[in-house]
């Protein structure tokens, strides 16, 4: 079945040559009617997915569209390529709702792969399904872990929940919560904790988090607590003696997404748009950095609105050059019927693999080559130098010794070195811009250097600098 | 008298257009700084959606002032679209009085009382409250965030809000962080960086043809009715002349190998300009030679020219020894050196360590140890501090040098 498609393409193309007479643009006509007609039929008939038509960059409401499609802040209506975690921690929360029974639960895993995204979901699944079962509905508390400015903060938020405890005592939240659990209660409803950014509650004693999750060991407990933070083996790390008592939560990995769940989600955000945005070949590629990068789909969403951009620029250049052109064919009417055709050829693109690959470059290339390369040339000396300095076992020296260096590589070249002033300010803006590190001294010619920036870097940026092939 | 008043006014002019970013960075060509921040910013106002922009290059490179011109413009186009919070690394270095600054601004912003009581909960939720608020009534708040690598210590709980309230989709701000480091994205947490766009825009200084062009552009006067024709195009041609030179060309060349930002650039033309002769009212070469003098000072050079000979033929004796592979000494081997090498008109030993003292007092030596006052002066261990070839330069600048302590450093030299 491809192959025939591709033939029919093969064949349509001919019909499709600039035309530059009327007399041949009408007697083409008839004959390139009915294979329009019989292409067209086909393709309704093999794929009706496919019959999306491009999309117009030039019109703003859909770019608008297309770029809120990709937006971080659209949350999709469902959260693919991560149903068996949510089942999981559905599973894991109807359970605790069901029997009354208190229950930890710890989900890590690198920033981008959806945990935050997920718990919402969760949350709204629980309490619908709870409404459906006929059972007490979960109070629900969803706390990010960095607005605290005390760590203990988070007891007085849980203890919050619970107002109807009218008792002013003079114990702390931590205490009225642990009271609380400890004898039986009136209030049959089970609370639902999420608590985002869990690592930032974590203190040198441990001894907020400890008290957190030892809440739902009280034979009393009516809380379900979930942590949501990046490490993997923080419940190890920060809580041992969690093992020993049997209440270790249970962990819930978010591995970082691979290259066929990147490409599955931006389909399925994309897919929502009555046009065709993106060439396959351009989102494979995408998926295929990102994956390899940091599986991080915020990075792919970025970058997906970084080439659209790219198109946009293109789109704006050639409209410029369409406005030269339109000049010239005002002056001189027989290409008068070039320029619809021009028009039409730049009409309905869409992002291509070389607006992808722009994109990509823009974000994980590093900016220090550039930067060196447009070093003025005494500190592109000074970085030669240094690297020539610290070519053999030393790590560091002093900047006096690095300006004796500076001096012999100057006078090999023949060319007046910098006072010692002006090589102290030059080091103090290599410093300044993370080339080199310049440690602290009361004496300017005691100060310890040390590079930040590999050698591979200043050979490549300097290469190009005939001045340097001796130095390198 | 009027004759004086127009060259008075050239003066100003030029001095003016150094001063004003306006002048050198606005550049309609769409591959310029200027242009590309100007239409991120404002793809984010128009479209309604959140950004977050680095603006990375070295000191004086023009960060600052092109999003000024930036800001200025978009103020202008959407008055009452845009409004800027400012925050600067080296003011509200720590989570609490950024929030607080945060709000503070705010408030003064749309109308509200500011609270110098609230705490950080309070200034935090208020600050995600009116970006909900801005977000419903198509308002973008831009953030400026000066020395954004200093935001970037601890626990960085300003960004994470930050950047985490944008990706909320009420929320309509953009956020700018300005850093001389390059590496600043690698200095955030990493869940700061994945909520952070990866967008940099890259500020490098300019070539040397960039940079004599904009030499060209600033030091030409305009040919209007606001100064006689015939003196501006006398002083036109004369800016030129001194442009094409090749001594001034070698100057600029010298000049800006060392330091080639903007910043430094316009130091310079400041200088030539202040030294602008008023009785002829035109730049000369000369100017710009008496402008790199005076910009390339060496302070220590300086210091060694209003030595004393008792002090000079103790910094040589300091330098023999070091030369002796000696690199730490005190003042009783300087002066063992000194009764050794010098046969005839000695000092008494008590003027030789007030002068020693004085040399200590112009940090041309120092003390190594970092122990305090425990010892007396004569026992603690000092270092030289200038290079031989700084000493060298001295004693020959030095008026009143013998020329026997010459030959003696000549020697060992």
């Amino acid at each position: 079945m491809p192959v025939i498609a591709a033939k029919r393409t093969l064949r349509s193309h001919p019909s499709s040559p600039p035309r530059k007479s009327p007399r041949r643009c009408t007697a083409a006509t008839p004959n390139s009617t009915p294979t329009m007609n019989r292409f067209g039929a086909d393709e309704n008939r093999a794929d009706p997915e496919a019959v999306k038509p491009k999309w117009n960059p030039k019109d703003g409401e859909q770019l608008k569209r297309v770029k809120l499609a990709l937006h971080l802040s659209t949350a999709p209506s469902s959260v693919v390529c991560r149903e068996e975690e949510q089942n999981v921690v559905l599973e894991f929360c109807k359970g605790c709702v069901e029997h009354q029974k208190a229950g930890s639960l710890y989900i890590c895993g690198c920033p981008g792969t959806g945990k935050s995204l997920s718990m919402e979901k969760v949350k709204d699944k629980l309490l619908n399904w709870a409404k459906e079962a006929g059972l007490p509905q979960p109070d629900v508390l969803s706390v990010n872990c960095t607005t605290f400015t005390n760590t203990s903060d988070i007891f007085t938020k849980i203890l919050g929940l619970n107002q109807t405890q009218g008792k002013k005592v003079s114990a702390t939240p931590l205490q009225q919560l642990q009271n609380m659990y400890s004898q039986k209660s009136s209030n049959k409803n089970m609370t639902l904790i999420v608590a985002d950014e869990l690592d930032y509650l974590i203190t040198k004693d441990r001894g907020v988090l400890h008290d957190l999750f030892m809440l739902t060991t009280f034979p009393f407990s009516r809380c379900i607590l979930i942590g949501v933070a990046n490490a993997i083996d923080l419940a190890d790390r920060f809580l041992p003696r969690l093992t020993s008592l049997n209440c270790k939560p249970i962990v819930v990995n978010f591995r970082a997404y691979s290259k066929d769940q990147i490409l599955k989600i931006l389909e399925e955000r994309l897919n929502e748009l009555p046009y065709t945005v993106f060439q396959q070949q351009a989102m494979e590629l995408c998926a295929r950095k990102v994956a390899a990068a940091s599986g991080d789909m915020r990075n792919a969403l970025c970058i997906c609105g970084r080439a659209i951009e790219m198109l946009e620029a293109e789109i704006r250049e050639s409209a410029c050059n369409l406005n030269t052109s339109l000049e010239e064919i005002s002056s001189s009417r027989q290409n008068l019927a070039t320029a619809p055709d021009f028009m039409k050829k730049r009409e309905f693109e869409t992002v291509r693999t070389d607006h992808m690959a722009r994109a990509l470059s823009k974000t994980y290339r590093s900016p220090v080559v550039d930067t060196i390369q447009s070093l003025p040339h005494h500190q592109q000396i000074v970085l030669c130098s240094s690297m020539k300095h610290f070519r053999g076992a030393k790590k560091d020296t002093i900047l006096g010794e690095l300006y004796k260096s500076y001096v012999g590589v100057c006078k090999s070249c023949i060319i007046p070195p910098a006072g010692i002033l002006e090589f102290s300010n030059m080091c103090r803006v290599l410093n300044d811009q993370g080339l080199i590190k310049l440690g602290q001294s009361r004496e300017d010619k005691l100060r310890r250097v040390s590079p930040k920036v590999d050698e591979g870097d200043i050979t490549f940026a300097l290469q190009g600098v005939r001045f340097f092939h001796n130095c390198l | 008298m009027e004759q004086e008043n127009h060259k008075i006014k050239a003066v100003s002019l030029l001095r003016s257009r150094i001063c004003d970013p306006k002048f050198i960075f606005i550049s309609e060509s769409p591959e310029s700084n200027y242009s590309k921040l100007k239409f991120m910013i404002s793809s984010s106002v128009t479209e309604a959606c959140n950004n977050s922009i680095l603006l990375l290059g070295p000191r004086g490179s023009g960060k600052n002032a092109v999003l000024e011109l930036v800001i200025q413009d978009l103020l202008q186009e959407y008055p009452d679209s845009v409004s800027v919070i400012r925050l600067n690394g080296l003011l509200h270095s720590d989570d609490i009085s950024a929030f607080k600054e945060i709000a503070r601004q705010l408030c003064m912003e749309h109308q509200l009382l500011f609270s110098k009581a609230a705490s950080f909960d309070d200034n935090s939720q208020f600050m995600v409250a009116i970006l909900k608020e801005c977000g419903l009534a198509h308002k973008t708040v831009i953030f400026v965030l000066d020395e954004f690598h200093l935001f970037a210590q601890g626990k960085q709980r300003l960004l994470y809000s930050l950047l985490d309230a944008m990706q909320s989709i009420t929320s309509q701000a953009v956020v700018l962080g300005i850093s001389c480091r390059l590496d600043a994205d690698q200095l955030l947490e990493k869940r700061v960086r994945s909520r952070f766009s990866h967008r940099k825009l890259l500020f490098l200084p300019p070539s040397i043809e960039d940079s004599q062009k904009l030499l060209m552009h600033i030091l030409t006067l305009p040919i209007d009715s606001s100064f006689p024709h015939a003196y501006a195009v006398e002083f036109n041609r004369k800016v030129q002349n001194i442009i094409e030179d090749r001594r001034f060309k070698e100057t600029l060349n010298k000049y800006l190998n060392v330091d080639s930002s903007v910043k430094h650039l316009l130091r310079f033309l400041f200088c030539a300009v202040s030294h602008m002769d008023l009785q002829t009212g035109f730049l000369s070469r000369e100017n710009f030679e008496i402008a790199f003098t005076s910009i390339q000072r060496q302070p220590k050079l300086e210091c060694l020219r209003n030595c004393s000979i008792l002090e000079l033929q103790i910094l040589v004796c300091m330098k023999r020894l070091e030369v002796k592979e000696q690199s730490l000494c005190n003042f009783n081997s300087v002066m063992k050196e000194y009764i050794s090498t010098l046969t005839s008109e000695r000092y008494a030993r008590h003027v030789c360590l007030r002068a020693f003292e004085h040399l200590i007092h112009r940090e041309l030596i120092c003390f190594t140890d970092n122990r305090g006052q425990s010892l007396s002066v004569e026992f603690r261990p000092v270092k030289l501090l200038i290079s031989s070839a700084e000493l060298h330069q001295g004693l020959r600048a030095n008026t009143s040098c013998p020329p026997k302590l010459l030959k003696l450093m000549d020697r060992e030299g």
